[in-house]
């Protein structure tokens, strides 16, 4: 695959010249920590970071997100009838994702975009996006990517891999998408033995992960009985289902719908929900069938771990980027419990509870 | 949190004081006209993508 | 701390065993530096795992919330107060109580520690005061005093205002501590420059309550933001929805707050809202000298009319 060299003192006029054709998304410093938002106009994506607060889902899934408008007035003709809203699906670019968030929406991408089902909002804004991805050099301790599927230098769901190199950085070609936009951005200096040296700064960065999960026994057990075992209490306890983990996470997708109305014109959105919270599951009667805290957090965690493991195949429903475990405010880890659901044999619980 | 404290009246008034009651809800009308509009508060569509 | 951890375990041990309790609330060492997970204990072999440093800043009243057992939980000052607001609201009855109290030297800023270091933190330890961190490539040991979270620093009520057993022999008070010296400096801003700065305060919130799911004073079966018939508050980041959340949370706790700073712990975009409850928090100890969680036998002053409650704002 082509390999293209970058000096980094022509990586703000390529930039320049990418924002005539596409909408520039990327990593920005915000008072203490990096959010991955649109860039304004002449803004540099920072990276200096190791990664962003909130994942980059938010590009192609806003927290909120307008799907129709609508009029009350009944003077107007089309009044209470619901109408597309207007949206800029031109092309858009992430400059410096990280790996483990472009795979994150291959992922998601299983469940907005089905044969059954397609949700357009994300497909539209999915369909628009190049990701240039970031290979990270120096990943953290709460970094687990490499036994969830992905890696520092992970390609799938990547248009281009950067690498930074010192004064350069090394972009691997992965699509035409991505091609198209190196050319645009006026780099297509071939680097030497460009592939090598990725594959050198790769074997580093992938020697610095410290942390794993064992997902190998996650298909073969019972869904019941993982359901039904005894640490959901302990898991439970000091969770103050606030959603933060849900929030952060680039592979949970679950969104509510709204309307706002204000005086005789509305809009109908799309917006971020967490199953850690009571409203999500709360039916119309009044009824919770989640209606304990151990009840949400089991959810979260079977759902990632064992019923999407199931559904699909593929692995588990995470990419081991460790957000949930770094924000969370005290401190559950998913490591600790994949684990247990992982090892978790009934007859043991028979006799611990005994 | 940034309202004027003009803005903010605090008055005890009997039931049986219909004229104090006329006299503090005219002051209030005009001091409050006297600062014009607060918009800070004011809860527009919101902005979403 | 080493002597506070043995201490725990013994007592909560004996608890156990004996009966007096079906379960201790504590805290056990957490999977990241200067992050430890609240837990129980329901067996005498469980309280191995209970331990106590510098990073038990979560308030564990909020963990008593209706609980119908027996429960010996482990109290720092602030959470103390909190459990006797707890008990003076019915949240929790005394008896069923058994209140392990430890005597407080403040807990560490984890948000303030890290911006201090370019890298990584793989590792903090505390010893004689000194708290030393580790990164990838650097030591760097630092004064406890000088890395206090914020409401540590100018707490004036670290030893627990009730309890049943104590962990360690109690700890001089702070004294002569300007506890209002930030909220003196917003109370001067002009209207306008109010507004300003709490639009940035509240810049970066997520909306995900965390701030309100630490509090141990928010147990409302259902909150406002959460109400739907009708609903209050919008469920965008709108700036402005996102205010009237803040704003009136901090009012839902005035004269209840006790400056545990559990709500801005918990904030993973690290939003100080405590600016809010702490300004009414000074206004309740201006106007009606009330702190609150000092006493069972006071109702706190919005709860309860005196004649002799300062009016001057009445006109």
């Amino acid at each position: 695959m082509k390999v293209i060299k970058i000096d980094k003192k022509d990586w703000a006029d390529g930039l320049a010249k990418l924002s005539g054709g596409y909408r520039l998304f990327g990593p920005v410093k915000d008072k203490e920590f990096h959010n991955f938002k649109e860039l304004d106009n002449g803004e540099l994506p920072d990276f200096d970071f190791s990664n962003t607060k909130l994942s980059a889902k938010s590009m192609v899934f806003p927290q909120a997100e307008a799907m129709f408008k609508y009029s009350l007035d009944e003077n107007e003709a089309d009044h209470h009838i619901m109408k597309e809203a207007e949206k800029d699906y031109s092309p858009r670019a992430a400059i410096g994702i990280r790996p483990c968030d472009a795979a994150a929406f291959l992922l998601v991408k299983k469940n907005f975009d089905t044969p059954e089902y397609k949700d357009p909002y994300w497909i539209n804004a999915y369909e628009a996006s190049v990701f240039v991805g970031l290979a990270c050099n120096n990943p953290c301790s709460t970094c687990f990517c490499t036994s969830a599927g992905c890696g520092p230098f992970h390609e799938d769901g990547l248009d281009v891999l950067l690498a930074d190199a010192g004064d350069y950085f090394l972009a691997k070609v992965i699509t035409d998408k991505g091609e198209k936009l190196l050319q645009a951005a006026g780099w297509n200096t071939e680097a030497d033995a460009g592939e090598d040296q990725i594959e050198t700064l790769k074997k580093e960065a992938e020697a610095k992960i410290t942390a794993s999960v064992n997902t190998d026994g996650l298909k073969d057990k019972i869904t019941t009985e993982l359901y039904d075992a005894p640490f959901w209490e302990d898991v439970a306890f000091a969770c103050l289902n606030c959603g933060t983990c849900t929030y952060v996470c680039p592979t949970c997708w679950c969104f509510d719908i709204q309307d706002e109305t204000h005086g005789t014109s509305g809009i109908r959105m799309k917006t971020w929900d967490s199953c850690m919270y009571p409203l999500f599951t709360l039916h119309g009667s009044g009824h919770n069938p989640r209606g304990t805290k151990v009840h949400r957090v089991r959810q979260r965690f079977m759902h990632k771990l064992k019923y999407y493991v199931d559904k699909y195949g593929d692995g588990i429903q995470c990419v081991g980027c460790g957000r949930c475990i770094r924000l969370c405010p005290v401190n559950i880890d998913i490591r600790k419990v994949c684990e247990l659901m992982n090892s978790y044999e009934p007859a043991d619980a028979a006799c611990q509870v005994a | 949190m940034g309202i004027e404290p003009g803005r903010l009246h605090f008055s005890w008034v009997s039931s049986a004081e219909a004229t104090k009651f006329i006299e503090v809800v005219n002051e209030v009308t005009e001091a409050v006209r006297a600062l014009g509009p607060h918009d800070n508060f004011v809860k527009h569509m919101p902005k979403v993508a | 701390m080493v002597g506070y951890t043995d201490k725990i375990r013994e007592i909560s041990e004996r608890l156990l065993k004996e009966g007096t309790v079906d379960m201790v609330i504590g805290f056990r060492q957490g999977s990241m530096p200067m992050m430890n997970e609240p837990c129980f204990a329901k067996r005498p072999e469980d309280v191995e795992k209970l331990t106590w440093d510098s990073n038990c800043g979560i308030n564990l009243a909020n963990y008593l919330t209706d609980r119908k057992e027996k429960i010996g939980v482990i109290a720092k000052g602030c959470d103390s107060r909190n459990i006797v607001t707890h008990i003076i609201e019915n949240k929790i009855k005394r008896d069923q109580l058994v209140i392990i109290g430890v005597p407080c030297k403040g807990m560490i800023d984890r948000r303030k520690i890290t911006s201090m270091f370019e890298t990584e933190i793989l590792s903090v330890a505390e010893e004689d005061g000194k708290v030393i961190v580790k990164t990838g490539d650097a030591e760097k040991i630092l004064e406890k005093e000088e890395v206090l979270q914020k409401n540590c620093a100018v707490c004036i009520h670290r030893n627990p205002v009730i309890y049943d057993e104590l962990a360690a022999d109690l700890v001089e008070e702070q004294k002569d501590i300007d506890r209002y010296a930030d909220i003196r400096e917003i109370e001067a801003m002009s209207p306008e420059d109010k507004w300003n700065y709490f639009d940035d305060l509240l810049s970066a919130c997520v909306r995900c309550y965390a701030c309100r799911n630490a509090c141990p004073l928010c147990y409302c079966p259902t909150c406002f933001v959460d109400e739907s018939q009708p609903q209050w508050v919008g469920k965008t980041t709108d700036p402005i929805d996102t205010k009237t959340f803040h704003f009136l949370r901090a009012y839902h706790c005035a004269g209840r707050c006790t400056d545990c700073g559990a709500c801005e712990r918990a904030c993973p975009v690290g939003i100080n809202m405590r600016t809010l409850t702490k300004k009414l928090e000074k206004d309740c100890f201006e106007y009606y000298g009330w702190e609150a969680g000092l006493t069972l036998d006071a109702r706190p002053p919005l709860d309860a009319y005196k004649p002799d409650d300062p009016e001057d704002f009445i006109k």
